[in-house]
């Protein structure tokens, strides 16, 4: 199965998410805001990244466009529960303006995550 | 008006040949009703004079030979009777609307207040209901198919999902900034959702629809209008216990004539139940987020919240007027939209 790192802020939802992937046998890096994400994506080269938008020092879209600038080609997985006046849907929207393979709107079935996974990594 | 006219003339005439005091005052206190009763008919301030005028060129044309220069104290009374009354009652007004306008300002920033205070933690929001779905997809997964467990994992599911679309529809009550605003067809956009609405409704209730225009193109973000329709009908539905006749109708109108300074020409939805009406306390409150008279589990209390930041968004307003306890009780909603420009309304002449 794949390498995957997860980017995700919030302990508890990333504990979950670590959860579910290593269930699905996928090997599973860990990165707590965007700086660790591009450092760890830089070093490591996972074969999958599965990044939170809003976060705290980087944030997703800052990742995003750093590893695009930095040419690092890893297919990239947006998760977004909204914030503020923008919706989840427009957060997603930037995401894959830029370039991201798929996104997921928070919550999310464990379903929409595995065909999400599929479609990234296709 | 030539009632109001006669009246101040007999009064005019009685005071000026009254022989006691007393009849002078009676109808000096007529005169002073009078006046108020001008300021409620909204009569103009050079109207007010033009009775008085009237009624003393009447009076010398009925009397030839009355002392004018005798009794211009007399004809001078009632009208300084009648005009204060009319000043006072203006001020009345005056002061009435100046609250009101207040009331709906603070009204306003509440809203808005409540709005970007929930919207705020929205984000927060999905991250724990994210957790709560995916932790309780992991507990179902240990679960044996079709268990009693997995059936109870499947109502924390549910709930999380409907927890979702309440911080979806509290987004777009507190989204402002107008973002992919499209030309939308009010017309064709409100049968479209009524005739969605009629599959659901139950038979003894009956919704009727009727449109003065043909097409009526606003700007918003599609599915807006959509929502604007299904809430003020849900609403009314409920009211009226699913049972008697819902109105629909679409006009064209003119904000301008509504103190509107951006805009002129738009389309006004009215939404007219025959349902029990809503209480005064209630109508303060209702368009307030999480704001709801309807049982647990049957309302999130955003309907209305939602349709007033739909309706700001869009640069509209909203009326409601309720008979409550009354013999005929109903509500009935009207929603102004500016048009998109003068240019994109057809009147309907079926409708003539």
């Amino acid at each position: 199965m794949a390498h995957i790192l997860v980017v995700e802020d919030d302990e508890q939802f990333r504990g979950m998410l670590v959860q579910m992937l290593t269930q699905d046998s996928h090997r599973v890096t860990i990165a707590h805001d965007g700086d660790e994400g591009v450092r760890l994506s830089q070093q490591l080269r996972p074969d999958l990244i599965i990044t939170d938008i809003i976060m705290p020092h980087k944030d997703g879209i800052e990742l995003i466009m750093e590893l695009s600038n930095l040419s690092v080609d890893i297919p990239i997985i947006a998760m977004s529960g909204g914030r503020r006046a923008i919706s989840a849907e427009f957060n997603l929207e930037s995401a894959t303006l830029i370039g991201v393979k798929s996104t997921l709107a928070k919550p999310f079935t464990r379903n929409d995550l595995r065909q999400a996974i599929r479609q990234a990594l296709a | 008006m030539k009632h109001i006219a006669d009246s101040y003339f007999r009064i005019l005439e009685q005071v000026v040949f009254a022989d006691d005091s007393e009849l002078v005052e009676l109808n000096l206190s007529e005169a002073f009703d009078l006046g108020r009763s001008l300021m409620e008919e909204m009569t103009p301030p050079d109207e007010v004079i033009q009775i008085h005028h009237d009624a003393i060129v009447r009076l010398a044309a009925m009397y030839p030979d009355l002392p004018f220069a005798k009794v211009a104290e007399r004809i001078t009374k009632p009208f300084m009777e009648m005009s204060m009354a009319y000043g006072m009652a203006f001020r009345e007004q005056m002061e009435r609307r100046y609250q009101a306008m207040i009331i709906s300002r603070l009204e306003q920033s509440r809203l808005e207040a409540v709005g970007t205070l929930a919207a705020g933690i929205a984000h927060d929001f999905n991250n724990i209901l994210g957790s709560i779905v995916g932790f309780a997809e992991l507990a179902g997964d240990e679960l044996e198919v079709g268990s009693t467990g997995q059936g109870h994992i499947d109502q924390v599911l549910i709930a999380g999902f409907r927890a979702r679309d309440i911080v979806n529809r509290l987004l777009t009550f507190a989204r402002q900034s107008p973002t992919n605003l499209i030309e939308v067809d009010v017309v064709s956009q409100v049968k479209e959702t009524l005739s969605l609405l009629s599959v659901s409704c139950k038979p003894d209730m009956e919704i009727h629809f009727k449109s003065d225009l043909d097409n009526a193109l606003i700007l918003a973000n599609p599915g807006q209008l959509q929502q604007v329709v299904m809430n003020l009908c849900i609403n009314a539905a409920d009211a009226m216990n699913h049972k008697g006749h819902l109105f629909v109708s679409l006009e064209f109108c003119n904000l301008a004539s509504r103190e509107h300074e951006t805009c002129t020409n738009a389309v006004c939805l009215t939404v007219k139940d025959s349902g029990h009406g809503i209480p005064p306390d209630v109508q303060d409150r209702m368009f307030l987020p999480f704001f709801t008279t309807k049982a647990p589990n049957k309302g999130s209390g955003l309907g209305l919240s939602v349709v007033h930041g739909i309706v700001t968004q869009l640069g509209g307003n909203i009326t409601v007027q309720s008979r409550y306890e009354t013999d005929n009780p109903g509500t009935e909603f009207k929603i102004f939209l500016p048009l998109a420009d003068k240019f994109t309304l057809t009147l309907n002449r079926d409708a003539q």
